[in-house]
């Protein structure tokens, strides 16, 4: 009886101290509670092992970037107020706010940008995704700065950066490519530091950026809190601080209905099931009007060395089906990688077609091996699909259900024949081809890049729509003829808004960029 | 007296002794699978990202991944002897300080679940066999069945949607409202709903486990001369056949002790709660060797240890016991 009393007293103790709790709660600072369903890694954005989007997300709220990309590829302003092309287009000039400071209060001079640049590119330096400055003169493919080249980095005056590139690009282009991989670093604190030893700094630990956060704390993996940056140049949220907690994809919707978390990361998208949900809570979800999933079949062209047998497989698939199954009506089957809506076109079209698929195979002298298709347990169903639609022209396929890492490491040794992946798209008309297409990175086995490159290349170094768009429609066309990849559809996101917060640009979250500093509190 | 503590001592050496080689078959073995598993961190530097092969090579050099498995292993080893479980391969942080960072939040969260269900499993499993076929039988059973059978992910989702999402009356993710400590009460609210799982996912076991214990002492001939000596059921439950059945209650209740230390990686993943198991899960997911290893030397450091305390308590509690040679 008395360990029931004492039962009975701990409880009424516990229930008391929790009524207390909402008093308490009252003082503190007013706080946004942000889910994420994975880890960042490094909060050095220049030495993330991943260069995931996750680590992107938390970087541009902690560090400032050039530009604000929309989910149309429409740029507004951010780290600079405007720019121009410079050099017959060889060059571009950034004009720098003035307004922009370190969280320490030292203004953001286009000296940092330079020196941002300059020490990464430092051979030295073991900075990871230094690729992105590949563009830049006076560097290797790498991106390594070339030793007795002049590197393509200039500031020159207090606001005004000057960046020179390999070909001509246009301020437009440079953007929408590099935009989410550039950030300016506190470098009047690194003035001192041996490039080489730059990443062991403890300022990476509690770092110091431009952006419309400041750090506060963090439980590496699993907890970052910022505070807003009241001094951003864009302005600043009505809310005091962001909490950022890594909670598994299966809570995060349920946490959002309970109010215990007011956005997730990459504009709450949900799929067509959980939207109903969502909406039977009371929130409310909006339809995203730009294509932000590319799908594609990765092909082993060293195992399926004949493109005969590699456009059977692209005839054989339905992918109105796939796209139906995976997308619940919220995407386009595609023949191509170009990205509808954007600036550039492709007028290829694809169609089912069985009896084609049969001919191409025998042509192809298909010896009805057994082709492995890799895939990750989320996609496993549309792997079946697939399965048993390459059946119906007689491929046989065996599926592997595997995480993304093995996925990729399978692809690039070549264990897997083919495998199922996914891509946010771009705008650019060598958004996904130039990456992959590349000595550097020849997932697909390609034997012969050349004819590829030679496409990429002109492409890249021509200046002006027209003869992009020509060059753009012979690259397709090779792609079609050769398929080392099977384009299969891009889809649309339904998007959970908040219940708590306003003006979140959700879209635009898919360039791994937020107009953190636009959110406002609901009712505030 | 004094012998037998010298053989107890003797027999404690022993198990030490042999816990070594078992200790390092573990790592060995762990090792092995992480790095002979396909992919590695260098598959997961995103495509997009800029990263090109030469960052790959820098990045496989920096962290050894580039030299044989042996002497990557022996390096790992060599570290481990000074104190040193390594660095994170995702972040560059010490292993040893990520742990350190995890290793509470863990601490408080399966050992609130476990204690919980002790409380409830002994007297639940003691009543169940004191009264077979009674209600509180049944009830033990029921408990049982749903521990035992529905799924630990199962229950924190039915837990959320109940406690959280119906009826708003716990939080649905994380330790603290507001990132960080902001009161007792408010981490009370955070930890019922999880420790609730963790109890509810151990219950099961331990309550089984003291019913059949307690039914099976109740048969014993001491219960009977005890009953005989006019004992009240109560003193003959409490005094004797509880007593008598600690050894096999005590094995279970201890096993969860790793299980404590290590966190349950489902119910801290879907949570967010940040202890060991959700450190576990981001590193097996990220291919971060480092952390799994660490992660690993703790959870076997404390499977070893616990073995050996059950040993003693052994001694402890049944007096029957007796550490004799070879």
């Amino acid at each position: 009886m008395r360990r029931l009393i004492a039962l009975l007293l701990a409880a009424a103790l516990t229930l008391g101290l929790t009524a207390c709790g909402g008093e308490e709660q009252a003082a503190e600072p007013v706080t946004v509670r942000y889910g994420l369903s994975n880890a960042w890694d490094s909060l050095m954005p220049y030495n993330s092992p991943s260069g995931s989007n996750y680590t992107r997300i938390i970087c541009d709220k902690i560090y400032d970037r050039l530009a604000y990309v929309h989910a149309d590829g429409t740029l507004d302003p951010r780290g600079a107020t405007g720019w121009e092309s410079a050099d017959d287009g060889m060059a571009v000039l950034f004009h720098l706010d003035e307004k922009a400071a370190f969280h320490d209060g030292t203004p953001v001079t286009a000296q940092h940008w330079a020196d941002t640049i300059s020490l990464i590119t430092d051979p030295n330096c073991p900075a990871l995704g230094r690729g992105t400055f590949s563009v830049l003169a006076g560097t290797d493919s790498n991106g390594c700065a070339l030793e007795g080249e002049r590197l393509g980095v200039e500031a020159v005056d207090e606001y005004t950066l000057k960046l020179t590139f390999k070909s001509p690009t246009t301020p437009e282009d440079f953007l929408l490519d590099k935009n989410r991989e550039l950030y300016v670093l506190p470098t009047h604190l690194l003035a001192d530091t041996d490039p080489a030893e730059v990443m062991e700094l403890d300022l990476w630990d509690a770092p110091v950026g431009s952006g419309p956060c400041k750090f506060v704390e963090e439980i590496p993996g699993s907890q970052l809190v910022l505070e807003v940056n009241q001094d951003y140049q864009l302005g600043c949220p009505d809310f005091d601080r962001l909490v950022v907690t890594v909670i598994d994809k299966s809570n995060l919707l349920p946490s959002l209905i309970s109010g215990d978390l007011d956005y997730y990361a990459f504009g709450g998208n949900v799929s067509v099931e959980d939207a109903e949900t969502a909406r039977a809570s009371g929130l409310e979800v909006a339809e995203g009007e730009v294509p932000n999933t590319f799908y594609e079949l990765m092909l082993n062209c060293q195992t399926i060395p004949s493109a005969q047998v590699r456009r059977a497989i692209d005839l054989a698939l339905d992918k109105e089906a796939l796209c139906l199954q995976s997308t619940q009506g919220l995407g386009e089957p595609t023949a191509t990688d170009v990205t509808p809506g954007a600036e550039y076109t492709c007028s290829l079209t694809w169609q089912r077609d069985v009896e084609g698929a049969r001919t191409l195979l025998e042509q192809g002298g298909y010896d009805g091996r057994t082709y492995s298709l890799a895939c990750t347990s989320n996609r496993s169903g549309l792997a079946a699909l697939m399965q048993q639609e390459l059946d119906e022209v007689g491929i046989n396929v065996t599926i592997e259900t595997v995480d993304s890492a093995a996925l990729f490491s399978g692809m690039a040794d070549g264990k897997y024949d083919m495998a199922i992946a996914s891509h946010t798209p771009g705008a650019l008309p060598l958004w996904f081809t130039a990456s992959r297409l590349s000595e550097s990175n020849n997932i697909f086995h390609i034997a012969d890049l050349e004819p590829y490159t030679y496409y990429i290349d002109q492409i890249s170094a021509s200046a002006g729509w027209e003869k992009r768009q020509v060059l753009l429609d012979k690259l397709q066309e090779l792609l079609a003829d050769q398929r080392p990849f099977i384009p299969l559809w891009f889809g649309r996101t339904l998007h959970v808004q908040s219940p708590t917060v306003d003006n979140i640009d959700y879209p635009s979250s898919s360039f791994s960029n937020e107009n953190i500093w636009a959110w406002r509190m609901k009712g505030a | 007296m004094q012998e037998e503590a010298n053989i107890m001592g003797r027999y404690l050496r022993r198990r030490l002794l042999t816990a070594i080689p078992v200790f390092f078959g573990i790592t060995i073995l762990v090792f092995c699978m992480l790095n002979l598993a396909q992919g590695s961190i260098l598959d997961l530097m995103g495509e997009g990202s800029g990263a090109t092969d030469a960052d790959r090579a820098a990045l496989a050099a920096s962290l050894g991944l580039d030299r044989p498995l042996p002497q990557r292993y022996l390096a790992w080893l060599g570290d481990l002897f000074r104190g040193d479980l390594g660095t994170s391969y995702a972040n560059g942080k010490q292993v040893t300080d990520l742990i350190a960072q995890r290793v509470g939040p863990s601490l408080l969260l399966t050992g609130t679940g476990v204690v919980l269900a002790v409380a409830i499993a002994l007297p639940l499993g003691v009543l169940a066999a004191w009264r077979p076929r009674s209600g509180w039988d049944r009830a033990a059973s029921a408990l049982s069945l749903v521990s035992f059978g529905v799924p630990g992910f199962f229950l924190c989702l039915a837990g959320i949607f109940l406690f959280s999402v119906t009826l708003g009356w716990l939080p649905a993710h994380g330790m603290y409202a507001a990132g960080r400590f902001a009161g007792l009460p408010d981490l009370l609210r955070h930890l019922i709903l999880p420790a609730g799982v963790v109890c509810l996912s151990s219950v099961g076991e331990l309550v089984k486990q003291t019913r059949a214990a307690c039914l099976e002492t109740l048969g014993e001939d001491y219960i009977r001369t005890a009953r005989a000596k006019g004992l009240t059921d109560r003193a003959v439950m409490v005094r004797h056949a509880f007593r008598g059945s600690l050894i096999p209650v005590l094995t279970t209740i201890l096993s969860h002790i790793p299980h404590i230390l290590g966190g349950s990686v489902v119910v801290e993943q879907i949570f967010g709660w940040p202890g060991m198991g959700s450190l576990l899960f981001s590193g097996i997911s990220g291919r971060d060797y480092a952390v799994v290893m660490g992660v690993t030397v703790v959870i076997a450091l404390a499977v070893l240890l616990t073995n050996l305390l059950l040993d003693l308590v052994y001694g402890l509690v049944d007096p029957r016991v007796r550490y004799g040679k070879g």
